[in-house]
């Protein structure tokens, strides 16, 4: 088979275009510690939330002085809660599913993006050092009013903390 | 002469019906994304934002499985019958399938139309995704079923077309185009497998009320087992076009064909163990399964990029044999008036920026920043939107001919039209992505909420609206343009004679140079076979196993149906 | 083969041909230019997207 020497080139650089995405993506993964939405969440019976220990009680619970919990459920077309407050320099895990049909959960201004799925818990942590506003939205399409599913997520100063919300 | 028209009059009649029925979906389909384009972001709402969602519905299942699926199939039959120079095996069975898939497209639009009147239930306002437990009509899964059935038994065709020529040619060399289209049905038939699987044994059964729930990231995952290749099953014509017929209208010859072949045979390795990389922020799959399906699509990356090389030099050659010089001046030498040409390199230009955009998609944690926002759609109106529809409507130009025995209307008209696709596009794609960085999602009829802004790093997200806006008028000039055209040219108003240009000039480094090995496609689709377990396997067993075939508790009916099916669906999954 | 004595029948390019260029008489240097820019801008793109896009925002998933 003939190739060509110019072929030869493209081949081995495209080559090390493909490792290198790789190696940047395992860097973010590794070096960084950015973590996938993944099966930690574990299943939920969708059918029966307000039974659940944790999504029978949503809202902002605090579990020490720097790591919160938000537990969330999305139903069309709105997430309960959809006002959340938390205090600056804490971290954040979020629990969220669905009773109904897939959502999807995106806060702009941020990396925190994930699907909520019926029988499904998605878990995700971040950090929120500095007090902001951000909005979040459903991003999967879930029925007529999807575009009216949306929130906002408010990091007060530390001493302005209203504490949890019922 | 020595059109195909004239040669294969039956097949032609096939052709011709399955590029109507694809340029009809394509209408259709774009005159629903004008709608959309105006309606989110403002400019003009002549819909409800409820049916929003039927439009979209609409959009989507025109444009990704009519328009291009029922083009392939005509352009494949054309592809097989040609390089294999035989006829059909029965003609009477290429009508089946023709009008199988037809029969498919009337149940799964009658299922979308009824979404825009209360007069029947008919309705499947769950986009082309049909994500469950969103639910829509059963004829809505049943249609889609007839149709992909439909494409099923095109391939079985074309293999028997294949088979016989291969019996009266012991140890020749398949024919190019053929080998392109035997290697794209085998990755199609892997690929259909998973679509086929959520829509038999879970989702229709469940519409029915057979049983009482599904599993929604089941049905999900084997969805996007089919729902990536399907994007490849898109493309490959395309390739093919880019690979056969671009550099004959450059005025050259294709550089490689053992090149191309292997090209496809990558496609096929590695187009469907990919699928959960739009899984990659699921819930319940571990990471290690979305880190193996990136490196897969990763390396899927490769026949992509040895295509550009092999497609760019094919048009080089084609320049310098008309006189071209000089490391760059070549470009200038290329056959710029002609729009079959014209779109169809600008369709491969647009296709190098969908590229990186797709790159950015295939970073496993890089997806945190676009996933499911205005950046996908962005992406995919680059690739299906432009390098495949243009290049389709562009081909259009060499092809109609071909098969009508008619000239076109007029090349001038040709190609202000491509030009307008492709300016129509560059507003499009480029805002569509920047909105897309800014966090504002797809799939929304009105992006506006309280207390939610998008910011833009350059310019502000209203002016980039106004780029959707007009680049969905551009885009709607053009396509009205491309069917009044296409009228004309085949009712033959101007009686412009046919251009007897139908033969394509061989490789310059021809298929007598390819290894023998890529011949034997019972290997490559074993190999492909064992890299969909490899990447499948597990993800779909912890899937099962954490929530059941069914999700939660079914009927007593639903029991009885999961406890016989179980171990078929096992077999399966 | 040696493409350059083979013909690839004239009536395949409706005549517009100057001279035909046979395999071992081509080196495409223009596309090597044209794909090496490419390459550039997809590599500087990349990082622009992964250290500024996504490293650079807000809280991310840790």
């Amino acid at each position: 088979m003939e190739i060509h020497r110019y072929e030869t080139i493209w081949f081995a650089a495209s080559l090390l275009l493909i490792v290198g995405f790789i190696g940047t993506i395992t860097y973010g993964a590794v070096g960084v510690g950015v973590e996938m939405v993944d099966d930690s969440g574990g299943t939920v019976d969708p059918d029966n939330l307000g039974s659940h220990e944790r999504f029978g009680d949503t809202g902002v619970h605090k579990v020490n002085e720097s790591h919160y919990e938000v537990n969330m459920i999305a139903v069309h077309p709105s997430f309960i809660p959809s006002e959340i407050e938390i205090p600056a320099g804490s971290t954040v895990t979020f629990y969220m599913t669905a009773s109904d049909v897939t959502h999807g959960f995106k806060l702009v201004d941020s990396n925190l993006n994930t699907m909520i799925i019926p029988g499904q818990v998605s878990e995700i942590t971040a950090e929120f050092d500095e007090p902001g506003e951000y909005g979040f939205v459903c991003h999967e399409y879930c029925g007529s009013l999807h575009h009216e599913m949306a929130g906002n997520l408010s990091v007060v100063p530390e001493d302005e903390w209203g504490g949890v919300d019922s | 002469m020595n059109l195909f028209v004239d040669r294969y009059p039956e097949e032609a009649w096939i052709v011709r019906a399955a590029l109507a029925s694809s340029f009809l979906a394509l209408f259709l389909g774009g005159i629903m994304g004008l709608i959309q384009g105006l309606h989110r972001t403002g400019f003009l709402q002549i819909v409800q934002d409820s049916t929003y969602y039927t439009v979209l519905t609409l959009h989507g299942v025109s444009m990704v499985l009519l328009f291009t699926i029922y083009f392939l199939v005509g352009f494949f039959q054309w592809a097989v019958t040609d390089s294999l120079d035989r006829s059909a095996e029965d003609i009477r069975f290429t009508k089946l399938w023709y009008f199988l898939m037809v029969a498919g497209t009337v149940m799964a639009a009658a299922a979308i139309l009824g979404g825009f009147t209360d007069a029947t239930n008919l309705e499947a306002d769950v986009l082309y995704t049909f994500y469950a437990p969103l639910e829509a009509h059963p004829i809505f899964y049943i249609g889609l079923v007839t149709f992909v059935i439909g494409t099923w038994l095109a391939g079985v065709d074309w293999f028997r077309s294949w088979w016989a020529w291969k019996k009266e040619h012991p140890g020749e060399r398949t024919p190019l185009r053929a080998f392109m289209v035997m290697t794209t049905m085998l990755m199609w038939y892997l690929a259909t497998i998973g679509v086929a699987a959520a829509i038999l044994f879970f989702i229709l059964p469940w519409s029915l009320g057979l049983v009482d729930s599904v599993n929604s990231l089941l049905t999900r995952t084997l969805f996007w087992f089919f729902g990536h290749p399907v994007v490849y099953f898109w493309l490959m014509p395309a390739y093919m076009m880019w690979y056969v017929i671009l550099p004959k209208l450059a005025g050259g010859r294709l550089f490689s064909d053992p090149l191309a072949r292997i090209v496809f045979v990558l496609f096929l390795l590695l187009s469907v163990p990919t699928g959960i990389h739009h899984q990659y922020v699921d819930p319940g799959i571990a990471e290690g399964f979305k880190f193996v399906a990136m490196t897969n699509t990763m390396f899927l990356l490769l026949p992509s990029l040895l295509t550009a090389f092999t497609v760019v030099a094919s048009m080089e050659h084609g320049a310098r044999q008309r006189g071209g010089t000089g490391r760059l001046g070549w470009l200038r030498s290329l056959p710029w008036n002609k729009p079959a040409f014209t779109g169809m390199a600008l369709a491969g230009l647009m296709f190098a920026a969908a590229g990186f955009s797709g790159m950015v998609n295939a970073g496993m944690n890089l997806n945190y920043v676009i996933h499911n926002t205005l950046w996908v759609p962005g992406h995919f109106h680059l690739t299906v939107g432009t390098a495949v529809a243009l290049t389709f409507m562009a081909s259009t130009y060499w092809f109609l001919p071909q098969i009508t025995g008619n000239g076109v209307f007029s090349q001038r008209l040709g190609l202000v039209q491509v030009l307008l696709w492709f300016l129509g596009m560059v507003f499009m794609g480029n805002a569509m992505h920047r909105i897309g960085l800014a966090g504002e999602p797809r799939r929304t009829a009105e992006p506006f909420y309280d207390g939610v802004t998008f910011d833009t790093a350059l310019g502000s997200i209203s002016e980039l609206h106004f780029q959707i806006a007009l680049g969905s008028v551009i885009l709607t000039v053009s396509l009205l343009l491309f069917m009044a055209h296409l009228f004309l040219s085949w009712f033959d108003v101007a009686s412009n004679p046919a251009p007897d240009n139908g033969v394509i000039p061989e490789a310059l480094s021809g298929p007598e140079n390819a290894p023998i090995v890529l011949e034997n496609l019972r290997l490559w689709t074993a190999i492909a076979l064992v890299l969909i377990l490899l990447t499948y396997a597990l993800p779909l067993a912890s899937i099962v196993s954490a929530n059941g075939f069914f999700g939660s508790a079914g009927t007593l009916v639903g029991t009885a149906y999961e406890f016989a099916v179980s171990p078929f669906v096992g077999v399966v999954a | 083969m040696d493409s350059g004595t083979e013909s690839a029948s004239a009536d395949a390019w409706d005549g517009e041909i100057e001279t035909e260029i046979g395999h071992d008489e081509y080196d495409p240097y223009g596309t090597l230019t044209l794909i090496g820019i490419y390459f550039v801008i997809i590599a500087l793109l990349w990082v622009f997207m992964y250290f500024v896009e996504f490293l650079g925002e807000g809280p991310t998933v840790m």
